[in-house]
């Protein structure tokens, strides 16, 4: 998405003066999503994806159960809307099943990924499925995953595991053997243990990365990843002597969630505000992020100060580690940091910001592959390089 | 068995005392022993391939452990996994083939046959086949090869069929042990021609007028550097000579016997002469999965040299060095101390060596390591016995010569241990 392509002054005019043309251009692309349509996602500015994990990893006051409890009561009248929308989408009560109310259904549980609720929800779409022919349910199932994509785009674990779940529907060999109705079932139950296989690609990940944390080593993680936690978590277990230093992770502030996390578990832990990572450089030993995705050059896409952590660590020659589970590879070339569908979110700076003042709300950068040591992934450890062939195997 | 028993005891000890030395020559003996284990193993009429694997993996945990520097045993107890896994694979798929001919022709009278539905011989055999692939994105969603497949319908044919199996049986079990046997005798002679197919490229790659300059010593580099004087080129070649070995004065006076060109100069006077060098050829103990290099000692400082005059850094290792691990902290964990007596004379140091005298530890500490890590970034080219090859490609070497299931495993045996 070639947003920059001129310069921002050009594209603020084409923004506002323009719109008539860009429409007229457009409409090749809103008829091949007819259901996108009738389900345009209400605040398109705002990056969903990032709200949730905001709502769910995000820490707003400093005690951590008045603020747990404020995030129910904060999150209770808009969860209890969508579990309602979702409630009135139940398949029995006569209404049109949607797939993205599904979706945030799944999306909500805490415990859930991303790529996870995808797939449970394209699964709930073949289960409701009055399809006949395996053609058929494809046709549908690549509506669904069509509408899913474009209701949040800023998601690449959305997408990623949307393109994972189709391409086993249409290119899996066993499912050639099969009559259409055990081919079904046989989908659905794939769908149902992906929840299983995305926890044990996190322990398989935590082991894998197990030889790389030696007694006495200082870690610097940034942000709440939950493959993250699994790799600090296995290794205390294993009673290795580590000390991680957390960045406060602005604006949702994540990482103080990590740290708590972390002290939960005896880990000595020291936050840092995320502008003193290069000043704290020199103690730490290895960086360990997580990744929202991976893309095929073997960059990853995380959130917003990962490629400053990078590059400080690279100018300083530590080791920089991603955990990410394979299913967020995703197919995106991303050539620089604006080459993305933007994720916006909002940022609250505690006092009035003039409105003549423009804000940076990106919510993620994107961190090229040569500043990256290794991938922990479910696959084996990887070098940047190899996961475009693992992407061109899959896909080509 | 006590023959191999006691072979492999002889084998450890050697290791544990350091009696061999080389990657290729505990490559070469590591397969000749374990040719010996299999063919000495006796092995039943079900799950030969897993017994074999069982006895390969008993003896090469013993080995690994003997010397766990010496990354080559380890790569062809693998590789020998690998062989085993391979060709049980190819006769299963083969009998597969022949079993669900006959399991069809006598499907109608078979009262036994449950809802399961019979997968043809392809679908058993692709399953099958995963299991040797590294875990891929591609079967990320797959069924796991589901175990209770293969044995219903294998299971499948009528009793009249029992007497004719059970022959094929037993055919199939010495065809087995006889595959691997030669396919372990084929590594084997690989080992012995690394070289030889090594050198073959050094044409492409040595060009006329050209210097060459290299370390310590390794027979690769002497055979490809005589390859390509044997083919007429002219070159020079500056030896450092590898303290404190000094196994390039050795290098030094083999490469003058055989005609070539050469300057021997001190390790210190590298950086001093890398700018008149057109390549820097060396050879290396060990090559890890993320393309970093394990080398004698010194090679790090050469190749920081060749990055900083943009000269070509290229290493020659035949496959046997291939190792499937991921280097963490290789510069303590992955090296070896030798002897300080290479370094300086007792004689002269024996006051300040002393523990009797002050404190009771002595004021001077010798440290001899054998190996530098070489980070993958600093190398421009690995030529293996299958060709030329990227530093960021040598996962993928990796993954045609071993399973992913063996890494696995020894990595938690070398974990316990």
């Amino acid at each position: 998405m070639w947003r920059r392509s001129a310069s921002f002054i050009l594209d603020k005019r084409n923004d506002t003066g323009a719109r008539p043309d860009f429409v007229s251009l457009s409409p090749p692309q809103t008829t091949a999503s007819t259901m996108a349509d009738t389900l345009q996602n209400p605040n398109a500015k705002v990056s969903a994806y990032y709200q949730t994990r905001a709502a769910h990893h995000g820490v707003v006051t400093s005690d951590w159960l008045a603020q747990a409890q404020a995030a129910v009561g904060k999150y209770s009248p808009e969860s209890d809307v969508r579990s309602s929308s979702s409630a009135a989408a139940d398949p029995g009560s006569g209404k049109p099943f949607s797939v993205i109310d599904e979706f945030n259904n799944w999306r909500k549980q805490p415990d859930l990924a991303e790529a996870v609720a995808a797939i449970r929800a394209l699964a709930a779409v073949i289960r409701s499925s009055e399809a006949t022919t395996m053609m058929e349910l494809e046709i549908e199932l690549k509506k669904a995953s069509d509408s899913l994509k474009s209701w949040d785009t800023t998601s690449i674990s959305l997408t990623a595991g949307c393109d994972l779940f189709m391409r086993y529907v249409t290119r899996t060999s066993a499912l050639e053997y099969e009559d259409f109705n055990s081919a079904k079932s046989r989908l659905i139950e794939r769908a149902e243990k992906f929840g299983e296989i995305s926890y044990k690609a996190r322990r398989i990940i935590a082991m894998l990365s197990q030889d790389f944390i030696f007694d006495g080593c200082t870690i610097l993680v940034h942000g709440f990843s939950r493959v993250v936690l699994e790799v600090l978590k296995t290794a205390a277990q294993n009673k290795k002597l580590f000390r991680v230093l957390c960045t406060e992770g602005r604006p949702d502030r994540t990482g103080l969630r990590l740290s708590n996390e972390l002290a939960k578990l005896d880990v000595p832990v020291k936050l840092l505000i995320d502008s003193a990572v290069a000043y704290s450089m020199d103690e730490i030993d290895m960086v360990f992020v997580g990744a929202d995705g991976v893309v095929e050059s073997g960059g990853i896409i995380n959130m917003m100060g990962t490629y400053q952590i990078a590059l400080v660590a690279h100018s300083m020659n530590k080791p920089v580690y991603v955990a990410a589970e394979s299913y967020k590879f995703a197919r995106l070339y991303p050539l620089d940091q604006k080459d993305m569908a933007p994720a916006l979110r909002p940022i609250d700076f505690g006092v009035p910001i003039p409105s003549k003042v423009e804000v940076e709300t990106s919510a993620r950068d994107y961190t090229p592959p040569q500043y990256l040591t290794l991938l922990f992934t479910d696959l084996g450890v990887l070098t940047p390089s190899v996961v475009s062939d693992e992407l061109i195997q899959l896909y080509l | 068995m006590p023959d191999v028993q006691s072979l492999v005891i002889e084998f450890v000890l050697k290791l544990k005392k350091r009696k061999v030395e080389g990657s290729q020559a505990t490559a070469r003996q590591t397969a000749v022993l374990l040719r010996s284990v299999i063919s000495q193993q006796r092995i039943g009429y079900t799950n030969q391939a897993g017994a074999l694997i069982d006895a390969v993996k008993a003896v090469g945990e013993q080995l690994v452990a003997a010397n766990p520097v010496e990354l080559a045993v380890g790569n062809i107890v693998r590789r020998v996994l690998h062989i085993i896994r391979e060709e049980d694979l190819s006769l299963t798929t083969a009998a597969m083939a022949g079993l669900n001919l006959s399991a069809v022709s006598d499907d109608d009278d078979d009262n036994d046959q449950d809802d399961h539905p019979v997968l043809s011989a392809a679908a058993v055999a692709a399953a099958a086949r995963s299991t040797l692939r590294p875990p891929s994105l591609q079967t990320l969603l797959e069924d796991m090869p589901d175990p209770a497949a293969v044995p219903h319908t294998s299971s499948s044919g009528g009793d009249s069929e029992e007497k004719s199996k059970s022959a094929d049986k037993s055919s199939r079990s010495r065809k087995l042990k006889h595959d691997v046997i030669e396919a372990v005798n084929e590594l084997i002679e690989d080992i012995d021609t690394c070289h030889e197919q090594i050198a073959e490229q050094a044409v492409e790659h040595i060009h006329h007028n050209e210097v060459i300059l290299t370390l310590g010593s390794s027979r690769t580099v002497l055979e490809f550097l005589y390859a390509a004087k044997e083919k007429k080129r002219s070159f020079r070649v500056f030896v450092a000579e590898g303290a404190p070995r000094y196994q390039g004065h050795l290098l030094a006076k083999e490469l003058v016997a055989r005609g070539l060109q050469t300057t021997l100069i001190t390790d210190s006077a590298v950086f001093a002469m890398i700018s008149r060098v057109n390549m820097v050829i060396v050879g290396a103990h060990a090559v890890m999965a993320n393309g970093g290099v394990i080398a004698p000692v010194g090679l790090n400082m050469v190749a920081l040299a060749a990055q900083r005059h943009a000269v070509p850094f290229v290493v020659l290792a035949g496959s046997h060095k291939l190792c499937p691990l991921y280097p963490h902290n290789p510069e303590v964990l992955l090296n070896e101390l030798r002897s300080p007596s290479e370094l300086l004379d007792f004689g002269e140091f024996s006051d300040c060596m002393d523990f009797g005298s002050g404190s009771g530890s002595p004021l001077i500490h010798v440290v001899n390591p054998t190996f530098d890590y070489v980070p993958p970034k600093l190398v421009s080219l690995f030529i293996t016995d299958t060709g030329g090859h990227n530093p960021s490609y040598m996962y993928r070497l990796i993954a045609d010569y071993y399973s992913a299931d063996d890494l696995v495993l020894q990595r938690k045996a070398a974990a316990s241990n």
